[in-house]
């Protein structure tokens, strides 16, 4: 590509944990600079603990908070400045960053940017085009939950992914990592583009408010429209489709190997036959009709378990595309990341660290779209804390010198964090021991060829 | 209600008009996210019904063409034409609306559009601005593309439903239509990126959209963990701690979440138990070597409080992060949503009216905008081809006669 859709536009981003940040990190895959604003006694969730996910080979390193892989992965290629908004000092510094950008992320909940006076009202009075993207659970307003506190991992009961979600006849499931943080993330990029377009051809910025509740209940609409209509409530149906059938998950060859089917009309069915070795079946009149086959579907499941689990997930896949039935099998993470599917796209890509972080390189995920053949390409890793802090005040803004040491002696910038996050002490056998990890792969460098 | 601006706002996508040739949910999605914000959008339908149409459930369980509800839900504001493809006539005319056209969504399978002429380069040659939005399981190229997906198929290879669910029992997919939608709203994200690039260099794209890549792409946690240490994440083991994940209560299911505003004694507080305060709970790392009893205690607090009050009180008075188990009915009659007016009344001539669930963002500038009900098959027939591409009305009768329209 020769061009990339937002070169020459700058985001600043005041952000944590997921929607957030990776919406930021996914603008400059598309050609935006982006400045991560963080302070010292305000470092993003992400940079350890549970959400930080795990340090380079176990190791923290002199600086973990810059390490860890989930930070990593929702930071990659922005740029990093330490600003102490709770002080006057450092929110005039956001003032004059946001001057000079085009757009302004952000997820406090709604108290506290009114209460600095920099909610959408008064920072279009310094920046009048300014795009501003702010993400809440609820959304901003006078709403009965507006000002309630939320995060993906409750909220995903809340906006209704829950009550559908379940093993056949059981109860509400969750249903995983933060669900609903990636539909705001998706929903932010989209607005900013839009936003982008209206203000190249009226000069006009605008607020976007999103709300992450909103956005999880679209998602099970079409349950709610059948409610709304019919008055039906759904019921639980593990892997199973609500017409199509059989459809599940069967086991395979190995410990934990799975490999999802799912048939639909009648040339599905005894494609399956044919292929499982079992023509017979094509004329058992229980089968023979969709709705036989929902209705028989506990014999299917048998019959289809005992020819998959002799063989592995992957030959189930090729057997079954190749004669155009619906199959693929339940990937893992090792899965994941050495699929040659997703490496022959470009989804997956080996981004390098500068020399002296001693990490080599790591696997990132980059845009679930491409124009053309090309996938947009991850610019670099995500940058240490505060790394940027004097190239972004010296000469974006223009700050003489003797001001930014002035800053970074009242600790308004720094490049370490006022308490350093904890470092999981767990070795992987630990790890596994205690349910937090199925198995590890301790040459997972050579799989992946880095 | 949350304000609605003036009646009179801008449209973010005003004069971009779109040829929706979507069927089922991913495209059909992806046009009306495009229609919401000012596109034209003109669905493109086979003379009998695209597959939307047939997709339960249906107004009062009648399978009507014009009854289903996925297609009521995902095609509010389009216009709806008829046009059999495959046919050289219908491939022609598709050429003509192409060369007035800024975008075509579709989600057919790789090289569909090609067989009758109309993939991508036959489209550029006619139009060499338009964005061609192609939504598919794997996408357009790689070792996969010509998979046949299916939702639970994406799910499984995206590598979700591996850790969803629990060890002893198959992973779990998540309930309904997740990928699909999930597709269709990146499609709407490609798209807008390829409109700015196009103002920049006059080219359209090809944009190509994988439903696979787009829910893998929630795997912020388990992806680079393998790439960072080689550990892998499961599901959950059974009988494992409750606290934290869904727990019953009175009248249905709620769940709640140490961290956030709240401190572990306002969450003691909370559930009026000032056992919970000792120290063996209070510290996290003792408090999963005592979840089992810390279970019990909450379990007990909680079983004869409901749902909607537990909700609220945690919410306003300590600022818990909680959430409860809300169903399609709870979420119908939710006043969070009606301020923020998610449903729409709309006016269908087949069904009449019904609420329908329709804005997901709120733009300051340029807002979610509702205009017409889904549109009945061929409604927009006779306005298109007279209007939009001037054909004599003797000309549309002949295309209908000859079943292409």
């Amino acid at each position: 590509m020769n061009r990339l859709p937002l070169e020459g536009v700058r985001a600043v981003e005041s952000s944590y944990v997921y929607a957030m940040p990776l919406a930021a990190s996914l603008l400059t895959d598309l050609g935006a600079e982006v400045i991560k604003v963080e302070g010292l006694s305000r470092i993003d969730t992400t940079r350890g603990g549970f959400y930080g996910g795990a340090t380079p080979d176990n190791v923290p390193g002199p600086d973990p908070w810059n390490r860890t892989s989930t930070y990593q992965q929702l930071n990659r290629g922005k740029k990093s400045l330490v600003l102490d908004l709770r002080r006057d000092e450092g929110r005039r510094v956001l003032k004059d960053l946001i001057k000079v950008s085009d757009i302004y992320i952000e997820n406090f909940t709604p108290r506290v940017l009114r209460g600095w006076g920099m909610d959408y009202p008064n920072l279009v009075k310094i920046k009048p085009d300014l795009i501003m993207v702010s993400n809440t659970g609820y959304g901003h307003g006078e709403g009965p939950y507006s000002q309630w506190p939320a995060q993906a991992t409750t909220m995903e009961a809340t906006h209704g992914h829950c009550y559908v979600t379940g093993y056949r006849g059981g109860v509400p499931s969750k249903v995983g990592q933060s669900f609903v943080d990636f539909l705001s993330c998706w929903a932010a990029l989209y607005t900013i583009a839009l936003a982008l377009r209206h203000r190249r051809r009226t000069g006009k910025g605008q607020w976007i408010d999103l709300s992450m509740y909103q956005m999880g209940a679209y998602w099970v609409s079409d349950y709610v429209l059948d409610w709304i209509a019919n008055r039906r409530l759904p019921e639980r149906i593990g892997d199973r489709h609500p017409w199509r059938a059989p459809q599940g998950c069967y086991p395979c060859a190995g410990t934990d190997q799975w490999c999802a089917i799912s048939v639909g009309g009648d040339g599905e069915w005894s494609a399956l036959c044919r292929v499982m070795g079992r023509p017979d079946l094509v004329d058992d009149s229980r089968f023979a009709t969709g709705p036989g086959r929902l209705e028989h579907h506990d014999a299917l499941d048998q019959i289809i378990s005992e020819w998959t689990k002799g063989l592995d997930k992957l030959k189930v896949m090729e057997l079954l595309q190749a004669a155009g039935v619906p199959a693929g099998p339940v990937f893992d993470a090792r899965d994941v990341n050495a699929n040659p599917h997703s490496w022959a796209r470009g989804f997956l890509q080996k981004v390098a660290f500068p020399e002296e972080w001693h990490m080599g390189k790591r696997v990132f995920m980059g845009l679930p779209w491409r124009f053309g053949q090309e996938p947009f390409q991850i610019v670099g890793p995500a940058p240490g804390l505060g790394q940027d802090n004097h190239t972004i005040l010296r000469q974006l803004l223009g700050y003489p010198e003797a001001e930014v040491r002035g800053l970074e002696e009242e600790r308004i910038i720094g490049t370490v964090p006022a308490e350093p996050p904890a470092v999981p002490k767990l070795t992987l056998e630990d790890e596994v021991r205690l349910g937090r990890l199925a198995y590890y792969d301790s040459d997972y460098k050579e799989r992946l060829g880095i | 209600m949350q304000e609605e601006g003036p009646g009179e706002m801008p449209s973010a996508l005003e004069g971009v008009l779109v040829l929706d040739l979507g069927q089922g949910i991913a495209g059909p999605f992806c046009a009306k996210l495009l229609a919401d914000f000012g596109a034209d959008v003109i669905k493109v339908e086979p003379p009998g019904g695209e597959a939307g149409r047939s997709m339960g459930p249906f107004f009062h369980d009648d399978p009507h063409p014009e009854k289903s509800l996925f297609f009521l839900l995902l095609n509010l504001n389009k216009r709806g034409i008829t046009l059999d493809l495959g046919t050289a006539t219908g491939a022609h005319v598709f050429k003509e609306l192409v060369t007035k056209a800024d975008v075509v969504v579709e989600n057919g399978p790789p090289g569909h559009l090609a067989s009758f002429g109309l993939g991508y380069e036959d489209l550029a040659q006619v139009n060499p601005g338009i964005i061609v939005t192609s939504i598919t399981p794997f996408g357009q190229n790689g070792p996969h593309s010509r998979f046949k997906g299916e939702e639970i198929v994406e799910y499984a290879m995206s590598g979700i439903m591996y850790f969803s669910g629990s060890t002893d029992r198959e992973p779990l997919k998540h309930g309904g239509f997740q990928a699909q939608y999930d597709g269709g709203l990146n499609g709407a994200v490609a798209t807008a990126f390829a409109l700015l690039l196009r103002d920049l260099t006059g080219q359209g794209e090809h944009v190509d959209v994988s439903l696979q890549e787009a829910v893998s792409s929630t795997l912020v946690l388990n992806q680079p963990y393998y790439s960072w240490n080689g550990g892998v994440q499961g599901r959950r083991t059974p009988g494992e701690l409750l606290w934290r994940n869904i727990m019953p209560c009175k009248d249905g299911h709620f769940i709640a979440q140490d961290g956030g505003g709240a401190s572990w004694d306002d969450i003691a507080d909370f559930f009026g138990r000032p056992e919970m305060k000792d120290p063996k709970f209070s510290v996290p790392d003792s408090r999963l070597r005592h979840g089992k009893e810390l279970d019990q205690i909450v379990l007990e607090a909680a079983k004869d409080r409901t749902r909607h009050e537990m909700f609220r009180t945690a919410c306003e008075q300590y600022r818990i992060l909680f959430g409860i188990v809300q169903s399609p009915e709870d979420l119908a009659n939710c006043p969070q949503l009606a301020y923020r007016r998610f449903y729409q009344e709309v006016d269908h001539p087949v069904i009449g009216r019904i609420k329908v669930p329709n804005k997901i963002i709120a733009m300051s500038e340029t807002p979610c905008r509702y205009r017409a009900p889904a549109p009945l098959l061929g409604e927009h027939n006779q306005e298109v081809y007279t209007g939009l591409l001037g054909y004599r009305k003797e000309e549309v009768v002949r295309l209908r006669k000859l079943n292409v329209i």
